[in-house]
């Protein structure tokens, strides 16, 4: 089989998936789960099939010797680095509309392969953990049929060949998360979370529309592969009015999907789902598929729009870090997380690293996945108590998810040597860099993004002091044990690789050059250079070790004050709200943006349209509309009246008039 | 004699339609509709197209027509209701009826009168299978090459129709009897 | 009056046009719906004259077409009338007057 038909057999397989289970599992709960999670694996096994196989190192972007005026901008050269050659391009034509040809197609090249070993690898070890989490849920072929919807939407999100296949896939992923948020529907709080998240990401989606309607208006064409062409040999493009329209409205699609400034409130709401949902969605796989698209049309993305990318993910990085403190629900804490690294993200796209941005978000993959797996453990031990001030020394009980949990939060937190370190670091550093280069100005982002770091420190160890440490704190928390195998074993394999799959940058090869340390060299390819090129650049400005070392002060520190404040108390209730109870309402409202977007719909909204109406019924009535309105839609209804008699022969004479007519009109 | 056969038969068809609208009896109706159906196969065979001649009689004159009379018989209608014709009705009927005749006869002289007409081989040619030809083997190639997706799908429509009418004409009682139904007026 | 193509069109259109006035004359459901089979055919007869005349198989195939669907739609037409009748106990149109205002 070729490259093309393996792509489709990987996309389709899970819509068979769901298919299936949609029309004849749908009272099965197990055999749903069982035919789910072998497809998951089924996937993954291709995926991996696909990019060891069809992995060429001589591959190359340009011919071998190609002459200087053919080759394309250096901006592009520099994001062709990272996309690396194209390995499958194969296209279908679906509809026409006059000269607009919409195709479905696959664009496969270095950057996808690592999205797609991301999403499939993490989905497929989910899966398993969910088979154990929800083992005695009611609606557990529904929850494993919107899981394969997922995983089917994703990948095409992933595959997509142009900007309109990949919006269609956008949406079924939004569609598949309302879906799964709101599996527990007989929850007041799931309904309105699932409602919430779908909205708020479709004002971003607007956007995200309005821009590929610009993007086919302004380039003439939607499909990936021309825009490279177009923009690499003609880079004055992406200058002016009209691009950098079309790149903010793009980013709003990022920016609903990713939760990113100002639409980050349904994040930590979308947290009412199952929590493997959580896990495979709401932090390792759709919330980045955000940051996959900047990367997939970062040359797209003219300064201004990278600048507010930037700017916003820096200053998401500190707040949601704060934020993260003041809750004591153990998946909120990690949903700001979440939203704390994808700020991590965007500042590296906006400081144009998108390498940087892809390496941390398989790093972020991993470790977040883990986490949130942990915390569904504890979770599933404790009878569904989320409060992190109910549970407690839940280190001997559980050891193998605190062993996990705590390999996990040390890369979270970005400890040397874990995999978090290398991609936050080297973002830390990029933003360090850029300040050094740029001016005084952007050492406020370097500020931002530091103490994002310390911020993450401390809410990690808070979390894993109060989780795991001390005594247990409630009933359930003093009787929790360990969980079944199919929830350890996922937990297991993602802890190790959020311990060890950073150690990739060390570029030690094997299997014949076909691995990277523990990724694949096509996909680790892709931040591989951006990576050494940027450790290159500090070491010749003599930055490499100072910023590290600052890094790992700032990290230490901030372990050690955690462990200092959170780690003694025995109480049922947060030590900060106790000591402060004014700090720790600041942060638990998270900047009163729910507040503030309430009050702009109760408030703003509502009376905006209480004037419209108000206009409405004035024109209609004082306007002289009244007689108008009132005696043309009276006259019109009388007449219609007439017209339906509700006898066969005055209808056939209607219609020997319509004829007429359309015969009048024909013959004419 | 080709042409007092086309005289004969559409003065028959004309007349026997005619019959059927000022007729006020269904049964009368029928008959006379069965004679205006045969003189249209008639028409056919004077075309050269016996085949579709005879399917015209055999499908049309024979088997729905009976199944008219059956329904007419079956319902009895005619008896209570005969037909009354308000004076303003048939003025919009005989004006409907003059302007469109008028209409058709107007179009009828719009297409040229073909001096030549083309010759009609009893059997199609290889070279052009698809030309004109009065044996119903042309039909069978036109069918079963160029029609073959219509040919499929009006079969197809055949039986849909057959399950149709079986669900129209259950008794009432087995319909009311599933729960599902919404309550009848 | 030569019998070319132009007085099969005219037999075709007068019996259109006669079908089409005993639509509009008749109340009774079953004699309207034979003047639609009239029309009906007097199309087909348009069709297989324009064959005829143009030398080419394909009108004289729609109209064994024609026949096919026609059958099937008397069929299902008829079979809608007669559920009407122990509906309603009528076939008269003017008494199936429910779409009225």
């Amino acid at each position: 089989m070729n490259l093309p038909m393996l792509l489709s057999l990987i996309l389709l397989l899970p819509l068979g998936s769901a298919v299936v289970i949609a029309l004849f599992l749908r009272k099965r709960g197990n055999l749903a789960a069982l035919l789910s999670i072998m497809v998951g694996f089924t996937v993954m096994a291709l995926s991996l099939y696909v990019i060891l196989t069809s992995y060429n190192p001589a591959r190359t972007v340009y011919p071998a010797g190609s002459p200087e005026s053919s080759l394309p901008s250096a901006a592009m050269q520099n994001w062709l680095g990272m996309a690396g050659p194209v390995w499958a391009e194969a296209s279908h034509h679906w509809l026409q509309f006059g000269d607009y040809v919409f195709a479905m197609g696959f664009h496969f090249n270095n950057l996808s392969a690592l999205m797609l070993l991301v999403v499939s690898f993490v989905a497929c070890w989910i899966q398993l953990f969910s088979a154990g989490y929800m083992a005695d849920d009611e609606g557990k072929a529904r929850f494993f049929g919107g899981l394969s919807i997922f995983m089917f939407s994703m990948l095409g999100i992933v595959l997509a060949d142009n900007l309109v296949m990949l919006f269609v896939f956008w949406e079924l992923v939004g569609f598949s998360s309302y879906m799964l948020i709101a599996h527990y529907y007989t929850t007041d709080f799931a309904n309105m979370a699932s409602k919430k998240a779908f909205i708020v990401n479709r004002i971003g989606d607007l956007g995200f529309l309005l821009g590929i309607v610009w993007c086919w208006d302004h380039y003439g064409t939607v499909r990936l592969s021309e825009l490279e062409n177009i923009i690499g040999y003609h880079p004055g493009l992406v200058a002016g009015g009209a691009a950098t329209g079309i790149g903010l409205l793009l980013m709003c699609g990022f920016v609903g999907k990713s939760a990113q400034f100002p639409l980050q409130v349904w994040l930590t709401d979308a947290m009412a789902g199952p929590t493997p949902v959580s896990a495979l969605i709401h932090a390792a796989t759709m919330v980045a598929a955000g940051i996959y698209f900047l990367a997939r049309v970062f040359f797209l993305l003219p300064p201004f729009t990278l600048h507010w990318i930037m700017w916003s993910g820096a200053a998401m990085t500190a707040c949601a870090g704060l934020w993260a403190l003041g809750q004591t629900d153990i998946k909120k804490t990690l949903a700001y997380s979440t939203l704390s690294h994808l700020g991590y993200m965007a500042t590296a796209v906006g400081l144009g690293y998108p390498q940087l941005a892809m390496f941390h978000l398989a790093m972020h993959a991993c470790f977040k996945a883990t986490l949130f797996l942990g915390s569904g453990s504890v979770i599933h031990a404790c009878h569904h108590e989320q409060d992190i001030y109910k549970m407690g020394g839940l280190r001997k009980k559980m050891p193998i998810t605190a062993a996990t949990f705590l390999l996990a939060s040390l890369a979270n937190c970005a400890v040397p040597f874990f995999s978090g370190a290398y991609s936050k670091d080297s973002i830390i550093s990029a933003a360090y860099l850029k300040g050094h280069d740029e001016g005084l100005i952007y050492y406020g982002v370097y500020a931002l993004v530091l103490f994002g770091a310390l911020c993450t420190a401390l809410y990690t160890c808070r979390l894993f002091a109060v989780v795991f440490l001390g005594k247990a704190r409630s009933e359930e928390a003093e009787h929790a044990h360990e969980s079944g195998a199919s929830i350890t074993i996922p937990l297991i394999v993602l802890g190790l690789l959020s311990l060890a799959a950073g150690w990739t940058v060390y570029d030690w090869k094997w299997a014949g050059g076909l691995m990277t340390g523990l990724i694949p060299s096509g996909c680790a390819q892709v931040f591989l250079g951006g990576f050494s090129a940027l450790e290159h650049t500090l070491e010749e400005k003599g930055l490499g070790h100072g910023l590290e070392i600052i890094n790992v002060i700032v990290v230490l520190a901030g372990l050690a004050a955690s462990y200092a404040f959170y780690g003694r108390s025995a109480a049922a209730g947060d030590p900060l709200a106790a000591k402060s109870p004014g700090a720790f309402r600041v942060l638990e409202r998270h900047g009163w943006f729910d507040d503030v977007y309430d009050w702009y719909v109760a408030q703003i909204q509502q009376h905006f349209c209480d004037v419209l109406a108000a206009l409405d019924k004035l024109a209609i009535q004082f306007g002289g509309g009244q007689v108008c309105a009132g005696g043309l839609s009276g006259l019109a209804g009388a007449l219609l009246r007439r017209a339906t008699v509700g006898s066969i022969h005055a209808y056939v004479y209607w219609f020997l008039a319509g004829v007429c007519c359309y015969w009048f009109f024909a013959v004419r | 004699m080709s042409a007092f056969l086309f005289y004969f038969f559409s003065l028959l068809t004309v007349v026997a339609a005619l019959f059927v609208v000022i007729n006020r009896d269904a049964v009368n109706c029928a008959l006379c509709m069965v004679v205006a159906l045969a003189g249209v196969g008639a028409m056919f065979f004077l075309l050269e197209a016996p085949f579709l001649g005879v399917l015209q009689i055999i499908v049309y004159a024979g088997a729905v027509m009976v199944l008219f009379l059956f329904i007419i018989m079956l319902l009895d209608e005619t008896a209570r209701h005969r037909l009354r014709i308000s004076e303003i009705n048939l003025v919009f009927v005989c004006a409907t009826l003059v302007a469109m005749a008028g209409a058709a006869l107007w179009l009828a002289h719009q297409y040229p009168s073909v001096a030549q007409l083309p010759k009609v081989e009893p059997m199609p040619t290889d070279q052009n299978p698809m030309a004109y030809a009065s044996a119903s083997k042309a039909f069978g190639f036109g069918l079963f090459t160029r029609y073959l997706l219509p040919f499929e799908v009006a079969g197809f429509l055949l039986l849909i129709a057959m399950v149709g009418v079986i669900v129209l004409s259950k008794r009432p009682e087995q319909i009311e009897a599933n729960p599902a139904e919404p309550p009848r007026r | 009056m030569d019998t070319g193509l132009q007085a099969y069109l005219t037999v075709a259109g007068l019996i259109f046009a006669i079908g089409f006035a005993g639509v509009l004359l008749h109340k009774n459901t079953l004699i309207i719906y034979m003047c639609l089979e009239l029309m009906l055919t007097a199309s087909t007869l348009a069709l297989v004259a324009f064959s005829r005349f143009y030398g080419t198989m394909d009108g004289a195939l729609f109209v064994f077409f024609i026949i096919t669907v026609a059958a099937a739609e008397v069929a299902v037409g008829l079979a809608i009338i007669v559920a009407l009748y122990r509906r309603r106990r009528t076939v008269q149109v003017d008494e199936l007057n429910f779409l009225k205002h």
